[in-house]
């Protein structure tokens, strides 16, 4: 109990911080086709990558806004940077990370996180990866972990087979975004056989007022190959908008096993709009470990296409939503081929006026049979003003499936409130714990290090809302 | 949603030319102005006017107006550009010869858009029970025909089919219950429609006063295999000469319904509806219930016929304690279609909401089973719950579940929904199996015990054994009845 006292105090301030950086290189405010074509002219890329991205602008011009959520038209496109770049080249080593960008990363902590346990570090700074270290262990086993514009140059065959595979340009309109003006993210390919024994880990930032993040991630794992990789956010925060638009691909090639976990703490002002979608084949299992706390419009469907027999998907997602954002999150999973698999667990959390919506897809086609599928949803109010939603498309098309879906919404018990104050703690400790528990499910899956801090988080939340 | 469509499992990689928005299909079955103010002269102006805002109203909507469920809009099966609505016709043929069951409190039988007999018991007529076509309840009372039929909100103003039927509609009928009056025995309306060629367009009104109770049963039938004179009189009743429907006659058919629902505090109100519609018809339908304070609604609806049935349920829980109890069951096969969509939302105190659609589905058929629940600020300790499950009983068939929340008010008793799709159930059937009945009866057993809920809720003993001979005749005629121990449904 004590534990949870110590962690009750506001360390809100730890994560909201700017620093002012000199960035060498930047395109001037809006999305042209000229910009597109200076980003690729940055980066000395290959012509391929060039009409890739101007197909993608054009599409991004083309396609409307979706409506089936709001608050996107209040996006201004004209108003980003959509380039930016911090520093000369990829550093190497620790010592070789400027200053200022290093005392902004010590801050939050990740060279002690690196110590203890992680593989390797692939700190996102705006637009581009300052930091990347893969431990010596790791390149002799073969594993590639870098930024992914550096793989464009080092691995081109790896990298042009697998990209815009998985999400192409033209799934929706910020993916052809994000195609068109992609920069930065990891690049991760795991030999066959290989199983990497640690996380690897990275951490993305957002600094820069009005700056997108529009970073690219690509994961090849090979036969029989495993790997466990993480992402979390912390940004600083900020009045003006901030859009943050991502796409990761995640290929598990057949006897694979891919598990992916993400702890989003956008700033409160980040329209964050991201397609992750991962193509899983025979006898692989990938695994999305996904939680939303901040951002003021968080749209996100973590996906899995399981194409081969035996493949088996696992979806956690978790949101919570506070004063003023709109958690838009859930999980689709597609059942391309026969004896698939598919678990979505969702735990929303919506307080002070927050709104939390989960949106899925659950999907058996033709052929796809002796699907075994399951989809939870259950949410938390904490109080009359805020709101959830559940929308849960299922669309079955072979007879012999099997799919349960369930969903529920509640409030906090007034009972297990008392209980816990009886034991002498106050109202809002005893909430917090609660809603601790409720969200168990997922934190139960993160590295101990990475549940400690979901768990601040959580309470920073919640302190935010009784304070 | 962007990833509402997958890409087949057999192709490489998804395609990036394509960008995976179907077209919603858009309807071709057209209301003219003409038509619409052909009724001006019968009608009082008020209706009148009604009918031209709903027009306007029909004409500026979209199929489908409901983000949620764009994806699904599918009328690829309705052909309906040949199709024309029946023209008013104050003429009703005689009553002669009709078959209604004994049981009754009233009934009302309608041959297309002619009313062919209507009676009421002795007790309901001495209670000021009415039973009438819309025509003739403007003449009897204006202005309760302007309170029930000029009421904007009876049908979803954001609809285009029910402000289509709204605008044109050509037949209608009342069924309304002073207060405190209860009627044992069910009031019954039975339709047969199906002419090919011809669109019927109706509303049924059903107003229960405070404290009233009542039971109606409505029957959607195929039109009995109709002699060449009773077609020609049915041409002649709708201004046609002799032997035009001839060459449209294995056209499609039309057929639009309402269901208005005005229950005031305390009333109690339960309506079955079995809808067996020849093939060739394609049925959209729409029923929107008013519940008052304290008051009971109980829908059993059973959807069996029809080519492409699109149907929505609306209920406003207004009242505080007011509650409704809705069952819906889909028996589908070849190529049928059903659209199902059922939006409840709750709106006074301590409401309660209980849902439940089940679809078996077999050969080619689908079902569209889309929910949505709404729980509004004013809602405290809301009791909700909406169910969608499917059996697939065919490579073939689909269901798709939709059921979804939206929440605005957490100090509920309950807020909760589930589905399932899935086979016949293996167990179930080796229970059976192991009790000595041969697979087919026991996969028939499984079937219609699974669709049985809404059979146990029609009021009227004849409709439910009549329901269940339906039930029965088209699993019969299914490809699975006789199917051997091969297994069919495996």
């Amino acid at each position: 109990m004590t534990a949870t006292r110590d962690l009750v105090a506001d360390q809100r301030e730890q994560f909201a911080f700017h620093d002012d950086i000199a960035y060498l290189r930047e395109t001037k405010r809006g999305l042209t086709r000229a910009t597109v074509e200076e980003i690729s002219g940055f980066k000395n890329e290959p012509d391929w990558m060039l009409q890739y991205r101007l197909r993608a602008y054009d599409h991004f011009m083309k396609r409307p806004l979706p409506t089936w959520t709001d608050g996107l038209d209040r996006i201004n496109f004209d108003n980003i940077v959509y380039y930016r770049k911090p520093s000369e080249r990829e550093e190497k080593s620790w010592d070789d990370v400027p200053d200022q960008i290093k005392a902004t990363f010590e801050r939050l902590g990740i060279p002690e996180a690196e110590r203890k346990f992680l593989a390797g570090v692939g700190a996102q700074y705006d637009s581009e990866v300052v930091y990347h270290s893969v431990k010596e262990e790791l390149s002799k086993l073969g594993v590639v972990f870098m930024g992914t514009d550096q793989a464009l140059v080092e691995y081109p065959e790896i990298f042009r087979r697998h990209f815009g595979t998985v999400v192409p340009a033209e799934d929706n309109k910020f993916s052809a975004l994000n195609s068109a003006v992609w920069s930065g993210g990891s690049f991760v390919y795991v030999p066959k056989g290989v199983e990497v024994p640690l996380p690897l880990q990275a951490y993305f930032r957002i600094n820069g007022e009005n700056t997108g993040q529009f970073e690219r991630t690509l994961i090849v794992v090979d036969e029989g190959a495993k790997v466990h990789y993480i992402e979390g956010c912390t940004a600083p925060i900020y009045a003006t908008e901030s859009l943050h638009v991502a796409v990761v691909e995640v290929v598990a090639l057949p006897g694979s096993k891919v598990r992916y976990t993400t702890i989003q703490n956008w700033s409160n002002d980040v329209y964050n709009l991201v397609t992750k979608r991962a193509h899983a084949y025979e006898n692989s299992t990938v695994e999305w470990i996904d939680a939303n706390t901040g951002s003021r419009k968080t749209v996100k469907y973590p996906s899995i296409y399981l194409r081969g027999e035996n493949a088996t998907a696992d979806i956690i997602s978790v949101a919570v939503a506070g004063k003023g954002q709109h958690q838009d999150t859930g999980a689709k999973a597609v059942h391309l081929a026969p004896n698939t698999k598919s678990r979505i667990v969702s735990k929303s959390v919506s307080k002070d006026g927050g709104r939390a919506t989960y949106r899925g897809h659950l999907k058996v086609s033709p052929g796809a049979t002796n699907v075994v599928a399951s989809v939870r949803c259950d949410a938390l109010m904490l109080d009359d003003i805020s709101r959830s939603d559940t929308y849960p498309y299922i669309d079955i098309q072979e007879d012999d499936t099997t799919m349960t879906h369930e969903a529920t919404v509640g409030k906090i018990s007034a009972e297990q409130v008392f209980y816990l104050m009886s034991r002498g703690l106050t109202e809002n400790e005893a909430q917090n714990l609660i809603v601790q528990g409720f969200l168990e499910v997922f934190t139960k899956e993160l590295p101990m290090e990475y549940a400690i801090e979901f768990n601040r988080l959580v309470k920073l939340e919640m302190e935010g809302s009784l304070g | 949603m962007t990833d509402a469509t997958a890409e087949p499992a057999a192709a490489p990689a998804p395609r990036p030319t394509r960008t995976g928005r179907r077209v919603p299909s858009e309807l071709s079955f057209i209301l003219d102005e003409a038509t619409v103010g052909a009724h001006a002269s019968t009608e009082p102006d008020w209706l009148t006017a009604d009918r031209r805002a709903a027009f306007a109203r029909y004409q500026a909507l979209p199929v489908e107006t409901n983000q949620l469920y764009t994806t699904y809009v599918d009328l690829r099966t309705a052909d309906l550009t040949a199709v024309r609505p029946w023209t008013p016709s104050g003429s009703a043929p005689d009553s002669g010869g009709v078959d209604v069951p004994v049981e009754t409190s009233g009934w009302a039988l309608f041959n297309e858009h002619a009313l062919s007999a209507h009676d009421l018991s002795a007790e309901a007529r001495r209670a000021g029970v009415i039973l009438d076509t819309l025509d003739g309840l403007n003449a009897r009372d204006e202005a309760l025909a302007q309170r029930l039929l000029g009421d904007e909100r009876s049908l979803p103003l954001d609809d285009k089919l029910a402000q289509m039927t709204r605008a044109g509609w050509n037949q209608g009928v009342v069924v309304h219950v002073p207060a405190g009056v209860r009627l044992k025995d069910p009031i019954l309306l039975r339709w047969q429609v199906g002419l090919g060629g011809q669109a019927l367009l109706t509303r049924t009104i059903l107003d229960l006063g405070e404290g009233a109770s009542a039971s109606v049963v409505e029957e959607l039938e195929p039109l009995p295999d109709a002699p060449e004179e009773a077609i020609a009189e049915l041409e002649l009743s709708a201004g046609l000469v002799r032997g035009a429907t001839r060459a449209a006659r294995g056209d499609q058919a039309l057929f639009t319904g309402t269901l208005e629902v005005h229950l005031a505090a305390g009333a109690e109100l339960a309506v079955a509806s079995i809808q067996n519609l020849a093939s060739g018809t394609v049925a959209f339908q729409h029923r929107h219930a008013e519940i008052g304070e304290g008051a009971t609604l109980r829908w059993a609806l059973a959807q069996l016929g029809g080519r492409l049935v699109r149907s929505r349920v609306d209920n406003r829980l207004a009242g505080n304690r007011s509650s409704v109890e809705q069952v819906e069951i889909v028996f589908g096969a070849e190529d049928q279609l059903f659209d199902l969509t059922s939006f409840t939302r709750h709106i006074g105190r301590d409401t309660t909401g209980n849902l439940l659609s089940k679809g078996a589905l077999m050969d080619a058929s689908r079902s569209y089973m889309k929910g949505l629940i709404i729980i509004e600020p004013t809602a405290v300790g809301t009791d909700s719950f909406l169910g969608e499950f499917g059996m697939n009983l065919s490579k073939k068939a689909r269901a798709v579940a939709i059921p979804s929340l939206e929440i605005d008010q957490p100090d509920c008793r309950r807020a909760a929904h589930s589905s399932s799709v899935g086979p016949i159930d293996e167990t179930q059937l080796f229970y059976l199996e192991s009790r000595g009945i041969p697979p087919d009866e026991a996969r028939k057993f499984i079937v219609l015990g699974f669709l049985e809920p809404v059979v146990a809720r029609v009021p009227l003993a004849s409709a439910q054994d009549r329901l269940r001979e339906l039930l029965e005749a088209k699993w019969d005629a299914g490809p699975l009845a006789g199917a051997g121990s091969s297994g069919a449904a495996a």
